[in-house]
């Protein structure tokens, strides 16, 4: 079955487009590993599987449009519908309900008035609370509708009907939910920042900080700040694992699970530390160990990295590379990240050698299918200055080039000096020319000079050359 | 006390002849100016070709102005009668030729329209003859000695490189071209030149600034192009030397003229050489200078848009048929603009711009390899390498390759104080040594041209309207005076640790 879903159109389409299509099954269990979440993310966890395995497309869409029937979310239903009437056509789940998504239309609607209808009561009645309630329950009823920014709209507008703090922090954990839904990154960290700046105090702020940091994570993630992804994922307590409900969401099952952190967060680790802070920090941190149980080849990979074995490392993380692409929020990064990570392992593994035969770096660290041979990886990396070596194609060595400091000052200096000798040069040249009244002017018909004694030269430019002057010899 | 703090306490000797000396010189000589100024031509003519020759009796190392006015009245006249007399070779010539060579720079100071004309002539004359270039060393050796830095910019300046560049000469005007122009000629009010408050012409140490102004004479009128077309010409020249490099320091200095939101031709000339020459000088087309005015950058770059298109181009090294296509696609343009020698050089230039970013990624590479990727033949490719090598253009080596079959291979040499390029620590001391002195003199130069400036009619009027706002009790004037230029030294110390 695997082969026939990779020649439907559906993958054919995907593939022209240069989307990722993983071919071979993942080390997974589709059923146990979907059954860790909740919410909006089962929906999208499936989804994003379906579309990216072509091992497991046909479960995953099959679970996908039953989650999708029992919720509000047509639009979502139809959709997976029709990408999955492009891999499987025959299948019964294939063929479009008609009458469920009629049914279900009106149904949503009628909600949608009746809850409209009961805002707009609340409102003339001028209650605070009922009105944040109304909002509240509007953000409620847009979220599982699907329509994520009109949620966010009315999320908002509770606002100025909040009264105690924690109704802030409910709020905006709210909001935080909606934007992690839309993967817009940048508004996430804005509202992380909101969170961070409630007024809760005490337990509840307790409650919240394993949640903020875990989203902080996610958010730095998917922006590409992985330094400051690994910080924030690392610094999570465990505590998040059995967290309770804040604001009505398990966090830790609709947006992301334990394992998720350590897989995550050991990630970014690596590819944004050096040995000894992964040690330090990830290896010897209580708090991330208990995560990093959940993921023992995470550990094992950062353990291999600490240890030089950068090699068994790579493979550790290759074995898992399918894994990882199927999983939503690492597909989109995880090229770079493993870039990242390997590119790292080479400029470490040849830091204490003055000279590596190619064929030896070539056994230590296997291709991938980015680059034809070492030598081409090697030399991008050597032109865009992430390793400092020299390539000697006739002896095939990597060479370190010796280094100069004495010479390297001495030339340094020199060359500072003749870009200012210069600048200054010029400098002069443009003071001279405007103090005898040479300038280009637009003026068509008359010289191009103004006379020297022309009055309208002001005495304001004079005096401002006075100040060029005694400014040149700095800037 | 000792001996030696009386000593100094009394150095100061008001009476002391050589000050006395200096201010008497210059009343004498101006005296004496105005003298020989009020003479009729007749009286010059007197005594011509006899033993009693008033050329042969003057020195021109002591009679300096005497010399300079008869010479002038001499071939004035000679003109009209016996032009013989002035042709190359002739004895007018051959007298003019000395006396541009070996007058007293003191004296003409004070004479400088006598010594502009006298180097005029010696150009028209070498032009009649139909060889211009014979007038070059003459002008040369005047300029020089009337001032040593060459750096108060004179329309002799132009007239010079002007003849340089007519005759292909670009050697002989490197001496001129290497001085930087540190001044231009100042209109300096006349009381305060008589009243000495400027300067005393005759000093010994003057900025030639100071003693050659738009009343002295030695200069005619300049205009901001006869500037801008100095420093075009000059960079041209310095592209026939092939110092690439100074070539586009002198273009910049024609594109930092100050525009009020408008171009003159010449700068954007400029630009487009600029723009041509950045990638040949540094291998990487740069951003303008930052003394540019913002608005003359967007001015240029949106006139001179097929040469930017060129040096982006001229950037991506491993594809040289795009930057071959450019160059066809506008060979009209560069055509027009008479770029078109410079646009080849480009092209010429990117294979070894390849060449030297290999520096960086190898440190042995067997020359099939650059073949096989430039896409031309072993043996092409082996010749210009080594041809690059002798030039001194990479620092590697070529060698024979042991293993059979490969052919020649190309190795650099990975540290800087090895193979042919290479700099001994002394060398760098004495570059080091020679910017120091550079940057003082540069110090200097910005002194004296900052204290023209407060010279300026414009300047007094706005001290004056300054302490008129301040009230009496401000002395806004005394602080602006005030010659903070100590600052400059803090290269000198950053210098300082090295000798």
């Amino acid at each position: 079955m695997a082969k026939d879903a990779a020649d439907t159109p559906f993958f054919q389409k995907r593939k022209s487009e240069g989307q990722i299509v993983v071919k071979d099954p993942p080390k997974f269990d589709l059923e146990s590993y979907i059954s860790n979440y909740d919410g909006f993310t089962r929906a999208d966890r499936l989804r994003h599987i379906g579309s990216h395995s072509t091992y497991l497309a046909v479960d995953a869409y099959r679970t996908a449009i039953a989650e999708a029937k029992r919720g509000k979310n047509v639009k979502l239903y139809l959709d997976l519908v029709e990408e999955f009437a492009q891999i499987a056509p025959d299948d019964p789940a294939a063929l479009t309900d008609t009458t469920w998504a009629m049914e279900r239309t009106k149904k949503v609607e009628a909600e949608k008035d009746k809850l409209e209808h009961e805002l707009k009561s609340y409102k003339n009645n001028m209650i605070k609370e009922s009105i944040r309630m109304g909002n509240e329950d509007m953000g409620h009823f847009y979220y599982a509708a699907g329509d994520y920014s009109l949620a966010h709209k009315a999320y908002m507008r509770m606002r100025e009907h909040c009264t105690s703090p924690k109704h802030l922090a409910d709020m905006t954990l709210r909001l935080l939910l909606v934007t992690i839904a839309q993967k817009s990154w940048l508004t996430v960290q804005s509202h992380i920042a909101k969170v961070d700046s409630t007024q809760v105090k005490g337990d509840e702020k307790a409650k919240l900080e394993p949640i903020v940091s875990a989203c902080a994570g996610l958010a730095h993630m998917g922006a590409l700040n992985f330094r400051d992804a690994a910080t924030a994922f690392i610094n999570t307590s465990p505590a998040f694992l059995t967290a309770e409900p804040a604001a009505g969401i398990t966090w830790q099952r609709e947006v992301i699970t334990g394992n998720d952190i350590a897989v995550y967060g050991g990630l970014c680790a690596l590819a944004s530390m050096d040995r000894s802070q992964l040690k330090d920090r990830v290896l010897d941190n209580n708090d991330f160990r208990n995560f990093l149980e959940l993921e023992p080849h995470i550990r094992r990979a950062i353990n291999l990295f600490c240890a030089s074995k950068y090699s068994a490392c790579l493979e550790v993380l290759e074995n898992y590379r399918n894994d990882y692409l199927l999983d939503v929020y690492l597909s989109k990064v995880l090229s770079d990240i493993y870039g990242r990570i390997r590119r790292k392992s080479i400029v470490q593994y040849f830091i204490p050698f003055s000279c590596v035969t190619l064929d030896e770096m070539a056994s230590k660290f296997q291709l991938t299918s980015e680059y034809g041979s070492i030598e081409d990886e090697l030399e991008t990396m050597i032109n865009n200055g992430t390793l400092d070596a020299r390539i000697d194609l006739v002896d095939r060595l990597l060479i370190s080039p010796p280094t100069n400091p004495r010479y390297n000052v001495h030339a340094d200096a020199l060359a500072m000096a003749e870009t200012y000798d210069h600048t200054l040069r010029l400098r002069l040249t443009r003071l001279n020319m405007l103090a005898a009244g040479f300038e280009v002017r637009q003026d068509k018909g008359g010289s191009k000079e103004a006379a020297y004694k022309d009055s309208s030269f002001g005495d304001g430019i004079s005096a401002g050359l006075r100040g060029i002057g005694s400014k040149m010899g700095f800037s | 006390m000792s001996a030696e703090t009386i000593n100094s306490l009394l150095s100061f000797q008001p009476d002391a002849p050589e000050l006395q000396r200096k201010r008497e010189y210059d009343r004498e000589a101006r005296e004496f100016v105005k003298h020989i100024n009020g003479s009729t031509p007749v009286t010059f003519l007197k005594g011509a070709d006899s033993p009693q020759d008033p050329l042969n009796v003057l020195d021109p190392t002591t009679n300096a102005i005497a010399y300079a006015y008869t010479l002038r009245h001499r071939i004035e006249a000679a003109i009209k009668q016996t032009p013989d007399q002035v042709r190359p070779g002739g004895s007018l010539w051959n007298k003019l030729v000395l006396f541009l060579e070996s007058f007293d720079p003191i004296q003409m100071r004070y004479a400088g329209e006598q010594w502009r004309k006298l180097v005029d002539y010696v150009e028209v004359a070498a032009r009649n003859e139909g060889a211009p270039a014979l007038a070059i060393a003459p002008i040369r050796s005047a300029m020089f000695r009337l001032d040593p830095t060459t750096g108060t910019f004179t329309s002799t300046h132009l007239r010079f490189i002007q003849l340089c560049m007519e005759t292909r000469s670009y050697k002989a005007a490197l001496p001129v071209l290497n001085n930087y122009i540190h001044s231009l000629p100042a209109a300096i009010a006349k009381e305060t030149l008589d009243d000495l408050e400027y300067s005393v012409v005759a000093a010994d140490s003057v900025a030639s600034g100071e003693y050659i102004n738009l009343k002295s004479g030695h200069t005619a009128k300049i205009s901001l192009t006869d500037l801008q077309e100095y420093y075009v010409l000059g960079a041209m020249a310095y592209l026939g030397e092939r110092q690439v490099k100074d070539a586009l320091h002198f273009l910049e200095h024609v594109l930092v003229t100050p525009a009020n939101n408008a171009l003159n031709g010449l700068m954007l000339e400029a630009y487009k050489k600029w723009v041509l020459i950045s990638c040949l000088a540094d291998k990487s087309y740069k951003t303008p200078p930052r003394t540019m005015s913002s608005a003359a950058v967007k001015h240029c770059k949106n006139a001179a848009k097929a040469y930017e298109a060129l040096a982006e181009a001229f950037q991506q090294l491993n594809n040289l048929p795009k930057l071959k296509a450019q160059v066809n696609a506008g060979s009209e343009i560069w055509a027009e603009d008479g770029n078109t020698g410079l646009v080849e050089e480009l092209l010429e230039h990117q294979n070894r711009a390849y060449l030297s970013r290999l520096s960086r990624t190898f440190s042995a590479i067997p020359v099939s390899n650059i073949a096989s990727n430039v896409g031309s033949s072993v043996d092409q490719v082996t010749t210009f390498v080594g041809s690059l090598i002798q030039q001194g253009l990479l620092n590697a080596r070529l060698e024979a390759n042991d293993k059979s079959g490969a052919g020649a291979v190309l190795r650099f040499y990975l540290d800087p104080t090895q193979g042919p390029l290479a700099k001994t620590e002394k060398q760098q001391q004495q570059a080091l040594f020679e910017q120091t002195q550079r940057t003082d003199a540069l110090a200097e130069q910005v002194k004296d041209a900052d204290y023209r400036l407060s010279i300026t009619k414009e300047y007094v009027e706005y001290v004056k309207r300054q302490k008129k706002k301040n009230g009496a009790g401000g002395g806004g004037g005394a602080d602006a005076m005030d010659m903070t230029f100590d600052d400059g030294d803090m290269d000198e110390d950053i210098m300082g640790d090295m000798r």
